[in-house]
């Protein structure tokens, strides 16, 4: 069997529902909800370099380049939110984010 | 040699870059009580940027990635001075709740320059990076109270549900890159022309997702009424203008531009999200008793007015820029009123306690009757013209039905105001309320002069600029 | 801007000479099986030099949790300080950047004279900015644990 586009495509499809559905499911902490955005950017990050393989196409790797630099940047900002809430509440359980309602 | 020319189109945001680094260096050696000269740097540098962007060229750089045409140099000014105003308030804002940091007008100027990159977006690259630039720096401004449990979960509750469309809308890019084979703009639309599939479609559906999330365009509007309850004021003053402003032009540039010929298939998608846009904002206003909140339902409403103007293709461009100016400064005004009341120390945040605020505030209550009356579209105030060119617009192209249903919804959402008009000027007060603060005040006032009359003078001058801005927008 | 291709990274695969073409390919591959090689040598060879070597006298004081110097007291999966997230928040930021480096290091040579000096000077704005915001770090007191 050859590994062609369409496995890249699904694997990348599987990660990002996996990123997707564990925000919406996800109940017990945010920390996880940082784990599921990062797979869901790295699922892109695979679609990216794929079609860039397949295309012969350079900009697709530079985009990679730019999603990393992007999701480390956004982990970084995500953990400094999380260290102000938990200071601010002394938990970081997903249920407890809820003091405005309406 | 091109390099040059990419740096003439370029300069705002050259200014932009380099002054935030050097302001930041700067701040770092200072510390938090140089917080006053930071701001007044940055002021600085956002004027001299608005400068260059007013008087810049217009053209296409780095091999069509960045795209300056009279939109992107409109909505850059208008941009900008919304910055610099937001800097002023939050200086004493943030003076005033003992939370000042000097990081504060910085963490602005990065979020005016990505806004700045997403207007001038012309390719995927691009839009991704300025879009993430402005959401980052603006996930960091909802958190900034530190010490303030609210300011941290909106701040939270921004992050991960910003982080999700942004997640969706690169989703987007990715599948519109790979099924169209590039990056520019020009690039999909003959693509999307001569080969369209299934793939492209998916991945235009991603983007438009990711995209409303940012302007939080109804289904995609959740996250908005907490984070503008929980956010320092003077930051939800910003987020209900400059950025959803950026990130309209965007959506604009997208589908007329990548996405020209499939109009037909993507207005339907527009025109279900502008409906349930402004009937989930005007009814959803009704029941709200905190300030914040109210706004945020009223400002979801008037993305759907919007998305209107760019469901109404190229005659609802200049409508759109003149829409977005004019409810920036309405915006504005009505957060500036809400943090010039206070009583006893206590910032004023619920609705009730505006009762009988003309018997003990008279400026802030005719400034508020002022900005009120114009939120809800009476005429002459600036939010009737700003409805009158968008339904104007979408009347021409046809779209008479929506144009109808769009007033519909305002009359209901005039409901909510009207009830504000009659507690100020008819109930009995609570209290009395402290000074306004004074930035605060000549704010309030200015937005109310500008709402009458001085809108009828900026529209004589200022529409033809947005109807010859937009000439040529997304060929 | 000229447009490198990027590499072909798919596997070749040709009815005649198929044997020499796989060769060729797997060639390209042998440093990292000699790596692997070395590595495994290396970590096997301490591990039983160590079994080989050292005195073996063991007691319960030498098998108990080493908390320095105290008895363990509580359990390892504890809350642990905020200050080990600053430090992971500041590593996750100057480390990926260095990534940015590795391609322009392969392709900094193969670019035409004219946009060598453009890849080199952009790189050298890059790292200068990053070295700015190193400045702010350190001003701001991040790096010092105390």
């Amino acid at each position: 069997m050859t590994i062609d586009l369409v496995h890249y495509l699904t694997v990348s499809a599987i990660l990002f529902t996996i990123g997707v559905l564990g925000i919406f499911l996800n109940r017990r902490n945010i920390i996880i909800i940082l784990m599921s955005l990062e797979l869901i950017l790295l699922s892109t990050n695979i679609n990216f370099v794929a079609f860039s393989s397949y295309l012969h196409n350079v900009q697709g790797q530079i985009m990679a380049m730019f999603v990393l630099t992007v999701a480390a940047a956004e982990a970084a900002v995500g953990l400094a939110i999380l260290v102000t809430f938990f200071r601010n509440r002394g938990d970081i359980a997903v249920d407890d984010a809820s003091m405005m309602k309406g | 040699m091109d390099f040059n020319l990419a740096l003439h189109l370029g300069l705002p945001e050259t200014i932009l870059a380099v002054s935030s680094l050097l302001i930041l260096v700067f701040g770092a050696f200072r510390g938090d009580k140089g917080m006053i000269s930071v701001s007044a740097l940055c002021g600085v540098a956002l004027i001299a940027a608005a400068f260059a962007a007013a008087f810049g060229h217009q053209g296409a750089a780095f091999g069509g990635s960045f795209i300056v045409d009279g939109v992107a140099l409109f909505a850059k000014v208008a941009i900008y001075i919304a910055a610099v105003f937001i800097i002023v308030l939050g200086q004493g804002y943030f003076d005033r709740v003992g939370a000042g940091r000097f990081e504060l007008p910085i963490l602005i100027l990065l979020a005016a320059l990505g806004m700045s990159l997403m207007v001038s977006a012309g390719d995927l690259i691009s839009l991704y990076v300025g879009l993430e630039l402005q959401s980052l720096a603006l996930y960091v401004l909802a958190a900034f109270r530190r010490d303030d449990a609210k300011s941290s979960e909106a701040g939270l509750k921004y992050f991960v549900l910003g982080a999700l469309s942004s997640g969706l809308l690169l989703y987007g890019a990715s599948l519109v890159y790979g099924f169209a084979g590039s990056m520019n703009f020009h690039d999909i639309a003959q693509s999307a022309t001569t080969n369209l599939n299934v793939g492209l479609i998916f991945g235009l559906v991603f983007v438009i997702c990711g995209l409303a999330f940012k302007v939080s365009a109804a289904p995609f509007h959740m996250w908005t009424p907490d984070v503008y309850e929980g956010a320092p004021t003077p930051i939800v003053a910003f987020f209900a203008g400059a950025p959803k402003f950026a990130a309209m032009v965007l959506f604009a540039r997208v589908l007329q531009t990548g996405f020209a010929a499939q109009a037909d298939q993507w207005r339907q998608v527009v025109l279900v999200l502008a409906v349930l846009s402004f009937v989930i904002g005007a009814l959803g206003g009704l029941m709200q008793k905190d300030i914040k909140r109210l706004l945020a339902y009223s400002s979801i409403a008037n993305m759907g007015y919007a998305l209107l103007a760019i469901a109404a293709g190229a005659v609802g461009i200049p409508a759109l820029l003149i829409f977005f100016v004019l409810y920036m400064v309405d915006t504005l005004g009505l957060f500036t009123v809400q943090m010039a009341l206070s009583r006893k120390g206590e910032p004023v945040t619920r609705i009730d306690s505006l009762a009988g605020l003309s018997k003990t505030n008279m400026p802030m209550t005719i400034v508020l009757t002022i900005l009120c009356l114009s939120v809800l579209g009476m005429p002459p105030f600036s939010g009737f013209w700003a409805k009158y060119f968008v339904f104007g617009a979408a009347i021409t192209s046809g779209l008479w039905q929506f144009a109808a249903a769009g007033l519909v919804a305002s009359v209901v959402a005039a409901f909510y105001y009207l009830r504000i008009l009659k507690l100020m000027w008819f109930d009995v007060p609570a209290g009395d309320m402290d000074k306004s603060p004074l930035e605060t005040r000549w704010i309030a006032y200015a937005a109310a002069a500008f709402s009458f009359p001085v809108v009828i003078v900026f529209l004589v001058y200022v529409y033809p600029l947005a109807q010859s801005a937009a000439q040529g927008f997304g060929s | 801007m000229r447009l490198l291709k990027a590499p072909d990274m798919r596997p070749v695969f040709n009815s005649e000479g198929l044997g020499d073409l796989m060769n060729a390919f797997l060639l390209q591959y042998l440093p990292v099986i000699i790596f692997i090689g070395v590595a495994t040598v290396l970590g096997l060879g301490f591990m039983i030099g160590a079994l080989v070597i050292a005195p073996k006298a063991p007691d319960t004081e030498k098998l108990s949790a080493y908390e320095c110097g105290f008895n363990a007291f509580d359990s390892a999966r504890q809350k642990f300080d905020v200050r080990f997230y600053l430090v992971s928040i500041l590593f996750i930021i100057f480390d990926l950047e260095a990534s940015f480096l590795f391609p322009w290091a392969v392709s900094l040579f193969d670019m035409p004279n004219g946009g060598m000096h453009v890849a080199f000077w952009s790189m050298v704005t890059f790292l200068v900015e990053l070295g700015l915001g190193y400045i702010y770090v350190w001003k701001k007191g991040a790096l010092e644990w105390e």
